[in-house]
C-alpha cells in the first residue's frame, strides 16, 4: 500500500516537475538553467556585489577621492593594514599605530614619517567624515537652461574610519588621495561609463540591425556594407581620433558624457550585426508564417513574435559587450584623452604608473588592477553563463 | 578558372569599397577637427610677429584648395591616396606623411604580423590539442587563461611585465632599442638587438588575439570532434595526429582563416597603448602624438587609414586563401561551373 503512495507521489512530483517545465515562461527556464551554473553564479554575486559597492562608494570611502580628502602628511604612504595584535598584546578593536612627522638635523631637515609602535589608534565604525550626497545629479552642459541639478540628500557617516590622522588601507598617490577612496568611485565610473556606453550603442544597434534585416535587400546589402566597413577600423586609435575632440577647457562631467557617448557611437556595429541576423532569420521561421497567415499585422508580429523571440540574445549580447566598454574607457583615460583628474576611474589612477619611480617603490599604485579585472571577469563569466542558459538546445549537449 | 577569376575580382572590388567608405569616414573625422590647415600655418605665422587678417586666411585657403566643397576635397585626398600613395602633408610639422612614417609604419606592422602570427602559432596546436584531449587540468588551465586574455587587456599586461621586471631584474625592458643602437644605420647587430628587444612587445601584442584565437580554435575543434566523419574515419583505423590533422582540423580552421583581419584589428587596437607603455617610437606612439600632442588631424588619418587598409588586405587575403584551401568554399565558388 504504501510502495504505491510513494510511486503515485513520486509520479505526481515528477508530473509536476513536468508541468512547471513546460508551463515556465522563457525568463523562468533561463534563470533555472543560470543557477545551475556554478561559476556564473558566483560571477554574478561578485558582480552584484561590485554594483553595490559602486553604488554606496561615498559611504564605504573613508575620505573624498578628490584632492579635497588629500592627506597631505601621509603621501606616497604605504598601505596600512589594521592590526590585532602588537608587542604590547592583542585587542579586540582593530588599530594602527601613530605615525609621527618629524624634521631635525638629524634627518637633514626633511619630514620623516617614523611608526610609533607604542601609541595605538582604533579603527572606528561608522565614523563621521567628509560631506557626501546620495541621489544628487549634477550637469553642466553649455547654456544655462540644459544645466541639471539635483541636490540630492547631505551625509557625513562613513562605513569606517579612525581616531586621529587617517587609514589607508590601500595607500596613498602621489598627492595624498586616499587609494582605497579612490578605487572604489573608479568602479562607480566605470559601471557608469559601461552603462551609457552600452544603452547608446544597443539603441543603435537596434535601429540599424532593425531595419536592416527587416527590410532586407538592397537597402540591408549597402547597411551592411558600412557596418562591415566600420568594424574594420581599429576602435581604440578611432577612439583615440575622436577623443582628441574634446576641449581641454570642458568640465569633467562633460568629459564623462562624450566618452561614454562616443565608445556608445563605435561598438554598435558588432550588436547591430547580432539584430539582423536574428531578424533575418526569424523572419522565415515558421511561426512568423502561422501569425501572418492568421492575418497579425507586421508591427503585431515584430513585437509579439519576432522581440521576444531574440531579447534574451540580446541582453546576453550587452552583458557580453560591457566589459569592452570599460576596458577601452580605462585605455583612453590611461593614456590622458579619457576622463581626467577630478573623475576617478581606473585609467585616470594608473596614469603615472609607467614611472620607474612608481615601478620600484609605490607597487601598491596598482591594487586596483585587481579590482578591475575581477570586474571585467565577473561580466565575462556572467555573460557566458547567460548565453549558455538562454540556449534552449544547450542542456542536451 | 574563370569563376575562381570572378570571385577574387569581386572580393577586391568590396575590398576597394570597404577602403573607400573607410576613407569617408577618416576624412569626415580629419574635417571635424576645430580648425583647419591655413589657420593652422597663419597662427605659426602669427607668433612669428606678422599681422594676420581674414582675407589671409582667406587666400592660404584657396591656395591649400580648401575653398572646395568637402566631396571635391575628399575625392582629390583619395585619388592622392590610391593612386600615388601620397598622403600630403603634416599642417602641424610640415613635412610630407610619408617621409614621416615611411619606416616607422613598416616596422609596426611589421610588429603586429609577427605577433599575429605567434599568436597563431601558439593558439592553434593547443587549441587543437586542448580539444581532443579529455585533461580536465589542461582544459581548466586553457580556459583560465582566455578568459585572463579577455580580463588583462594588453597594456595591463605590459604594465605588469614592467612591475615585475623592473622589481625582479631592475631594467623595465622598454624600448625598441638598445641606447648604443638607437640612431645607428641598419647592420647585424642593430638587428639582433632590435630582435631581442622586440620579443616583449611582439608577445604582448599578440597575448589577447593567442587567447581569443585559442577559445575559438579549442569550440571548433571540441564541435567538429563529435562529428560522424571523425568517428568514421576512425572506425577505419586512422589513428592520433593524422586523424586530427587530415579531418576535424582542416574544417576547423577555416572560420579562424576567415577572422584573420579581426584578430589583427585586435592587435592594432592594443598597439598606441602598449607602445606608449613600453616607449616603442613607432606608428602607434606617432598615432598618439598626433592626436593628444598637436591635433594632427592629416597624421591621424593617414595613420588610421593605413592601419585599416592593412586589415581590409588582409581579409581580401584570407578569403582568396580559404576558397583555395577549403574544398567546401572553393565549391561554392566553383560549382557554377557545374549548375
Amino acid at each position: 500500500m504504501s510502495q504505491t503512495n510513494d510511486a503515485s507521489d513520486a509520479t505526481s512530483t515528477d508530473q509536476q516537475r513536468k508541468e512547471a517545465y513546460f508551463t515556465a515562461s522563457q525568463t523562468q527556464l533561463i534563470w533555472a538553467r543560470f543557477r545551475r551554473n556554478r561559476t556564473a553564479m558566483f560571477a554574478g554575486t561578485v558582480l552584484i556585489l561590485m554594483i553595490v559597492i559602486g553604488l554606496t562608494a561615498p559611504f564605504l570611502s573613508p575620505y573624498d577621492p578628490t584632492i579635497a580628502g588629500r592627506d597631505k602628511d601621509y603621501q606616497n604612504g604605504a598601505p596600512q593594514i589594521p592590526m590585532f595584535c602588537d608587542h604590547k598584546g592583542c585587542s579586540w578593536r582593530p588599530f594602527l599605530h601613530t605615525l609621527e612627522r618629524t624634521r631635525s638635523i638629524k634627518t637633514n631637515f626633511r619630514w620623516v614619517t617614523k611608526v610609533n609602535t607604542d601609541k595605538r589608534r582604533y579603527v572606528q565604525l561608522f565614523a563621521t567624515g567628509w560631506e557626501y550626497r546620495l541621489l544628487s545629479f549634477e550637469l553642466d552642459m553649455p547654456g544655462k537652461a540644459f544645466d541639471i541639478d539635483i541636490p540630492g540628500f547631505k551625509f557625513t557617516t562613513h562605513l569606517f574610519g579612525i581616531d586621529k590622522g587617517g587609514i589607508h588601507i590601500f595607500g596613498t598617490d602621489a598627492g595624498g588621495k586616499d587609494i582605497f577612496s579612490r578605487t572604489l568611485h573608479a568602479v562607480w565610473t566605470s559601471l557608469a561609463v559601461g552603462t551609457i556606453g552600452v544603452l547608446i550603442s544597443f539603441v543603435l544597434a537596434l535601429v540599424i540591425g532593425g531595419f536592416s534585416g527587416y527590410f532586407g535587400g538592397t537597402f540591408d546589402g549597402v547597411v551592411q556594407m558600412i557596418t562591415d566597413a566600420v568594424r574594420t577600423v581599429p576602435a581604440i586609435p578611432l577612439f583615440m581620433a575622436l577623443a582628441a575632440f574634446v576641449p581641454d577647457e570642458w568640465s569633467a562631467e562633460m568629459r564623462f558624457f562624450f566618452i561614454s557617448i562616443i565608445l556608445g557611437l563605435i561598438g554598435w556595429p558588432t550588436l547591430a550585426r547580432r539584430v539582423r541576423t536574428h531578424l533575418l532569420s526569424e523572419r522565415n521561421q515558421e511561426y512568423v508564417l502561422a501569425a501572418r497567415l492568421c492575418g497579425a499585422s507586421p508591427a503585431h508580429v515584430i513585437r509579439h513574435h519576432l522581440l521576444p523571440s531574440f531579447s534574451s540574445y540580446i541582453i546576453v549580447d550587452l552583458v557580453i559587450s560591457f566589459p569592452y566598454m570599460v576596458l577601452s574607457e580605462t585605455a583612453l583615460s590611461f593614456i590622458g584623452l579619457g576622463l581626467k583628474d577630478p573623475v576617478n576611474s581606473l585609467g585616470v589612477m594608473l596614469q603615472n604608473v609607467t614611472k620607474a619611480d612608481v615601478l620600484l617603490n609605490y607597487q601598491w599604485y596598482f591594487i586596483p588592477v585587481l579590482f578591475f579585472i575581477a570586474l571585467v571577469l565577473a561580466f565575462v563569466f556572467v555573460g557566458d553563463g547567460l548565453r549558455d542558459a538562454a540556449d534552449p538546445y544547450s542542456d542536451n549537449r | 578558372m574563370l569563376q575562381f577569376a570572378e570571385f577574387i575580382l569581386k572580393r577586391a572590388g568590396l575590398a576597394v569599397v570597404t577602403l573607400v567608405i573607410v576613407s569617408f569616414i577618416v576624412f569626415s573625422l580629419m574635417e571635424m577637427v576645430p580648425g583647419n590647415c591655413a589657420e593652422r600655418y597663419l597662427a605659426f605665422k602669427n607668433t612669428q610677429g606678422e599681422q594676420i587678417t581674414v582675407q589671409d586666411i582667406k587666400a592660404e585657403e584657396a591656395r591649400l584648395g580648401l575653398d572646395r566643397p568637402f566631396v571635391v576635397r575628399w575625392g582629390s585626398w583619395l585619388a592622392n591616396v590610391f593612386f600615388r600613395g601620397d598622403f600630403g602633408d603634416s599642417c602641424i610639422l610640415r613635412v610630407n606623411i610619408n617621409q614621416l612614417l615611411g619606416q616607422k609604419m613598416w616596422l609596426s606592422i611589421g610588429i603586429c604580423f609577427t605577433a599575429l602570427l605567434l599568436a597563431y602559432v601558439i593558439a592553434i596546436p593547443i587549441g587543437i590539442i586542448s580539444a581532443s584531449s579529455r585533461s580536465p587540468v589542461l582544459n581548466n588551465s586553457l580556459r583560465l587563461l582566455s578568459y585572463l586574455g579577455l580580463a588583462m587587456p594588453n597594456f595591463l599586461l605590459a604594465l605588469m611585465i614592467m612591475l615585475f621586471s623592473t622589481v625582479v631584474f631592475g631594467d623595465s625592458l622598454t624600448g625598441l632599442f638598445s641606447k648604443e643602437y638607437r640612431d645607428a644605420p641598419w647592420s647585424v647587430d642593430r638587428i639582433i638587438d632590435f630582435l631581442s628587444r622586440a620579443c616583449l612587445p611582439i608577445f604582448i601584442l599578440g597575448w589577447s588575439a593567442t587567447a581569443f584565437a585559442l577559445q575559438t580554435v579549442r569550440a571548433l575543434m571540441s564541435d567538429e570532434n563529435g562529428k560522424l566523419y571523425v568517428t568514421a574515419a576512425r572506425a577505419r583505423g586512422i589513428r592520433g595526429g593524422r586523424l586530427l590533422w587530415r579531418y576535424p582540423a582542416r574544417h576547423a580552421l577555416g572560420p579562424i582563416v576567415n577572422s584573420v583581419g579581426f584578430d589583427l584589428n585586435r592587435v592594432f587596437n592594443e598597439l598606441p597603448i602598449v607602445a606608449i607603455i613600453l616607449t616603442l617610437t613607432e606608428a602607434g606612439a606617432l598615432l598618439l602624438e598626433a592626436l593628444a600632442r598637436s591635433n594632427d588631424q592629416q597624421l591621424a588619418g593617414a595613420i588610421i587609414f593605413m592601419l585599416t587598409a592593412s586589415i581590409v588586405a588582409l581579409n581580401f587575403m584570407s578569403d582568396v586563401l580559404l576558397a583555395l584551401l577549403d574544398p567546401r568554399v572553393r565549391s561554392g565558388v566553383m560549382g557554377r561551373a557545374q549548375a
